[in-house]
């Protein structure tokens, strides 16, 4: 489903953050993504899903040559994911639900499959009292849910969370830690961000380490 | 279609979070095309000028006095060939004489007491009706010209060359002005859209991410600058209207004499005008949403 083989990343032209990196994630699987502060798993994050170039090496997911892509076709590849931002990417002037929403609305779903599957992916993540409220009202950790609802509403073949727990406290962060497990048991495959040792105890996937750019553990 | 329904109300939301910049833009569009447009509502009124003057233009041909009946013959045989010909009337040295005579007042009589009949006899050649006459007369005049027993030949040619050179000066000075003011607007345009853009930057970045196509994105800006160009040259069109309707009510009566009538803009030109407008609109947006998805995608 994912391979990436020896890629390179550097933001400035001579210090890789991504540093020779190999990895493969079969489809369907669960792994956590971990590494400390600036160890580039969010760099690639974003290069999964196109957001970010590479200088070396390849990169396929479910079959694309992402290297390749451009401005006017990489949406295909990003219709097949869902990304959980590490800042979230709300909008402000829209509410919890019209957030949610939006995820559909851009790719052109019909007025009431939109409706229909915002509810559900709300209901999921257990916002629906707080649907019509707007993003600075909202906890660190609501925030975070209602990020995680516009993921998963296109139930995406692939899931990139972006350290989804985050802010929030043991308690929360494991039911969100099942929300995702409850996804790739429906068939997605999961790539979860984290730096907390408790999530990866409890979740007992598979966990990639990065130290500096390189993969120091898989 | 949902694509565009929904990017329409992103239009709309758009123009509603910077009314300002929108108004201003479409006033700066209504200039712009009511200078246009008046300029070409003078261009239509100069044509129409023209063009009635050209209908009353006749070829008069002055004869010889010494022309013979034979000579007389062909030319008359050249005349009435001519199928652009409408009528030619003779008017004889006599008649020509007695003509001017009494249209001198009577003071200046004694001067021209002459002895003799000055004048030439001449043929007065009026032409079919219509706005491309002017070459047929010409033709004509031409070929008249070189025969035998002909004097010379007037149709107040100078002055309609003149004129005519004037015309097509006229239409290179319109292109040029319409040129220059689409380039300005485009560039005033294109800076609404951009604030437009700029407002809602984190909103198309995430859209990106999220999988919407560039398309998808550009469709609201696109909008945003078609109905700017069509709400400026609408209401431009309506500011030249009014223009228009009060030259005629106030000046109407006095041209009415010279069998002419104030004309409007010609209504091929008018969707001209709106569809250079709506054209420019669309340009602009376009650079715009160009210059921002470009500048996006470089990273
Ligand atoms: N846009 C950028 N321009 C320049 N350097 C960047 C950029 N984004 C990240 N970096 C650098 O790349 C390195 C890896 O960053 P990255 O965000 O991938 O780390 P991370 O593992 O996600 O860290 P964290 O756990 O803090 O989120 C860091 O040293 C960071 O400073
Ligand atoms: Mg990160």
């Amino acid at each position: 489903m994912i391979q990436i083989f020896n890629v390179v990343k550097m933001y400035d032209g001579s210090n890789p953050v991504l540093d020779n990196i190999s990895l493969e994630i079969p489809k369907g699987e669960f792994v956590f993504l971990t590494g400390p502060s600036g160890a580039g798993k969010t760099t690639i994050l974003k290069i999964l899903f196109g957001w970010e170039s590479f200088e070396k090496g390849q990169v396929l997911v479910k079959g694309i040559n992402v290297g390749k892509l451009t401005h006017r076709n990489v949406y295909t590849l990003r219709r097949s994911m869902g990304v959980v931002f590490q800042d979230y990417k709300l909008l402000p002037n829209k509410t919890v639900f019209e957030n949610v929403s939006f995820a559909q609305e851009v790719i052109g779903h019909d007025r009431k499959t939109i409706r229909f599957k915002t509810w559900e992916a709300l209901k999921n993540v257990g916002l629906t009292p707080k649907k019509d409220a707007y993003p600075a009202y909202l906890s660190g950790g609501e925030q975070q849910r209602v990020a995680i609802a516009r993921a998963m509403v296109n139930s995406p073949a692939i899931i990139l969370a972006d350290e989804p727990t985050g802010n929030l406290d043991p308690d929360i962060s494991f039911e969100i830690l099942k929300l995702f497990e409850e996804l790739n048991q429906k068939g997605s495959t999961i790539i979860f961000a984290t730096h907390s040792q408790e999530i990866m105890k409890v979740g007992n996937h598979r966990v990639i380490s990065l130290n500096r750019g390189k993969v120091v553990a898989s | 279609m949902q694509t565009l329904i929904s990017g329409f109300r992103t239009t709309l939301s758009n123009i509603l979070n910077n009314k300002q910049t929108f108004l201003l833009s479409v006033a700066t569009i209504t200039i712009a095309i009511s200078i246009l447009g008046l300029f070409l509502l003078l261009f239509f009124n100069l044509n129409g000028l023209l063009s009635n003057w050209n209908r009353q233009v006749q070829l008069i041909v002055y004869l010889d006095d010494d022309i013979t009946v034979s000579q007389k013959e062909i030319l008359e045989g050249l005349i009435s060939n001519n199928q652009h010909v409408e009528s030619t009337t003779e008017v004889s040295r006599e008649t020509a004489w007695a003509e001017f005579q009494s249209n001198i007042s009577d003071n200046l009589k004694p001067l021209l007491s002459l002895e003799f009949n000055p004048l030439p006899g001449s043929y007065k050649i009026r032409f079919r009706s219509s706005d491309n006459q002017l070459p047929h007369i010409r033709e004509l005049s031409e070929t008249l010209e070189t025969q035998q027993g002909v004097e010379s030949i007037q149709y107040g040619e100078e002055w309609i060359t003149r004129f005519e050179k004037f015309m097509v000066f006229s239409k290179i000075f319109l292109f040029a002005i319409g040129g220059l003011l689409s380039l300005g607007l485009i560039l005033i345009i294109s800076n609404t859209i951009r604030l437009s853009i700029y407002s809602r930057q984190d909103e198309i970045e995430l859209m990106l991410l999220i999988g919407a196509t560039p398309t998808f994105v550009k469709i609201p800006f696109l909008l945003e600058g078609m109905i700017q160009g069509l709400a400026g040259s609408v209401l431009a069109l309506f500011l030249i209207g009014g223009v228009h309707y009060y030259l005629k009510s106030e000046f109407q009566s006095s041209i009415d004499s010279m069998g002419m009538d104030f004309q409007f803009i010609a209504e091929p030109f008018l969707f001209g005008l709106i569809g250079l407008s709506v054209l420019v609109g669309l340009m602009a947006s376009y650079i715009s949403t160009f210059q921002f998805l470009y500048l996006l995608n470089k990273k």
